[in-house]
């Protein structure tokens, strides 16, 4: 009721507040879908009851701004809705269209009362995010960026953003830990929020963190699981794919959930279905590393021995060569012999040096025979060793042949003549016989270091023997 | 960095080696030496893939620097 006060028609509060009261409930009586951004979901714990703080911008300012009201079972039975159909939760900054009355109570205001949420509006704003996110970076030529990164022939130093407790993480850890290879992995763990919107600026956070020191590490992988699909919308926001399309190092995502690709795992370097398949794709990095090098070993073990055998048979080949070329030298030498003892039988000119050289020379033949079976057994032997072995044993064998040659060159008449005995010419022909010889004619006498010539004074004919001695 | 140069390099130098001794005719003393160089590398290779280097303490502290 209004009061006069200075002939001013005054009312309390509350009656002002009843009006504006009874006004709204009369002109609103309705429910009405209404669509805006729920900038501030402001769920209270303790109450479960949720005071979103809506809005609507134009180009980019704020032209509306209400408070709603959504009461804790009314938000426990649309939270759950969101969750089984978005995978996302309510959350702040999603698009809504919900059916409201429009309330007005004297404490509090106008208040949106929130009934219902569309699920399906919200849904498709969600993927409409995340095609702009995903156009966007095309656009601006960032969505291959860490793509085309070079991938590190071992990716043996692993930043890693997860969280300790998640199941995710452990399945990636078995795998690395304990893979029969026994293949070493440098991992760090940088821990941060996975999902939720909080997710975004977490992910961002840790991964400047391991810019600062990304001289430690290969790669950086994202990994996430056993934590529900709920909340994975961060991974369509627009400042984290960037982010991660613009990092220095290959950014690989293991997030493990059976939703659709979200923007962060088509831009990443490589993503895996699972933490675990991310971990296996690791592990075969490390096996593309390996294998070659086994084959190398493998490779090289084969060829040297080919190469080694094929040396040997050339050896062998060489040995067998020196083999026939010291036999035919050895028969050589041995023909040389035979025709040096057969001039030397020839030439002797007297019975008794006949008969002395005859027994010298057989000394000799024995000697040589025996030095030559000798030195022949030696070669023989010298040949296998060098058949097993090697050939620069031939200067060695060599130097036996030549002994065999001097010993073959003392049979030469003329180391015969060394040891005094003489070779007697008429007429350019050797005498071996007196009988040959008339007095009073010249004959040259040959020794070592010369010839000279004398006239037959006497000729004795041995009687008993054929020695024969003339006197000059 | 300066590591990954190592195994990167280890690793090529192995291919190279192993494509060497594959094709080119090589002496046996030549052989010796590259087999030899060709373990070393194995080696360096092999410890990569088995070994852990990095000191996590060291990374963490770089960070809050």
């Amino acid at each position: 009721m209004a009061v006069l006060i200075d002939n001013k028609k005054v009312f309390s509060l509350y009656e002002v507040t009843r009006s504006i009261q009874k006004t709204i409930n009369e002109r609103y009586k309705a429910t009405y879908w209404i669509k805006a951004e729920m900038n501030k979901l402001n769920y209270y714990q303790h109450s479960g009851h949720c005071y979103p703080d809506l809005i609507e911008k134009k180009d980019g300012k704020i032209v509306a701004q209400i408070r709603a009201v959504l009461w804790a079972n009314d938000y426990k039975r649309i939270n759950n809705t969101f969750k089984n159909t978005l995978n996302e939760p309510l959350k702040d900054g999603i698009k809504i269209l919900f059916e409201a009355a429009i309330i007005y109570e004297p404490n509090y205001g106008v208040t949106l009362k929130i009934h219902n949420i569309d699920v399906n509006y919200t849904l498709g704003d969600l993927e409409k995010e995340k095609q702009e996110t995903l156009h966007r970076l095309i656009k601006e030529k960032l969505a291959d960026k860490n793509k085309t990164l070079s991938f590190p022939l071992l990716p043996k130093r692993v930043a890693v953003i997860s969280v300790e407790t998640s199941k995710g993480y452990a399945d990636f850890l078995k795998i690395i830990d304990k893979n029969p290879w026994n293949y070493k992995f440098d991992l760090v763990l940088f821990a941060s929020l996975l999902q939720g919107e909080h997710a975004i600026e977490a992910i961002i956070k840790q991964l400047n963190n391991i810019k600062k020191v990304m001289q430690h590490f290969d790669i950086v992988v994202i990994i996430r699981g056993g934590g529900g699909d709920i909340g994975l919308s961060c991974y369509n926001n627009y400042q984290l794919a960037k982010y991660i399309a613009n990092f220095p190092l290959p950014v690989l995502t293991g997030i493990g959930h059976s939703t659709n690709e979200t923007v962060v795992e088509k831009i990443a370097f490589f993503n895996a279905i699972t933490p675990t398949k991310l971990a296996e794709y690791l592990i075969q990095r490390f096996h593309n590393f390996s294998v070659p090098v086994k084959n190398a070993m493998q490779k090289i073990s084969v060829v040297s021995k080919q190469i080694l055998l094929s040396n040997k048979k050339n050896l062998h080949g060489e040995a067998k060569l020196f083999k026939s070329v010291s036999l035919k030298i050895l028969n050589s030498n041995t023909n040389k012999l035979t025709n040096s003892y057969n001039t030397l039988k020839n030439n002797t000119i007297n019975q008794s040096a006949k008969n002395q050289f005859q027994i010298l020379l057989h000394q000799f033949g024995n000697k040589l025979s025996y030095e030559l079976q000798k030195n022949t057994a030696s070669l023989y032997n010298q040949i296998n060793i060098l058949t097993n072995r090697h050939l620069n044993y031939i200067s060695q064998q060599n130097s036996e042949l030549n002994n065999l040659n001097s010993i073959i060159e003392n049979l030469h008449p003329e180391k015969v003549l060394n040891r005094g005995y003489s070779i007697t010419y008429k007429n350019e022909k050797v005498i071996s016989s007196v009988a040959q010889l008339e007095i009073n004619e010249t004959i040259t006498i040959q020794l070592s270091d010369g010839t000279f010539e004398a006239i037959i004074t006497k000729i004795h004919k041995n009687e008993k023997s054929s020695n024969i001695q003339s006197s000059i | 960095m300066k590591n990954q140069v190592t195994y990167n390099q280890a690793f090529e130098e192995l291919q190279k080696i192993v494509k060497d001794i594959e094709q080119g005719e090589i002496s046996v003393d030549e052989l010796t030496e590259k087999v030899k160089r060709a373990a070393e590398l194995i080696k360096i290779c092999k410890t990569k893939l088995t070994t852990a280097e990095e000191d996590v303490n060291t990374i963490l502290k770089e960070i809050d620097m």
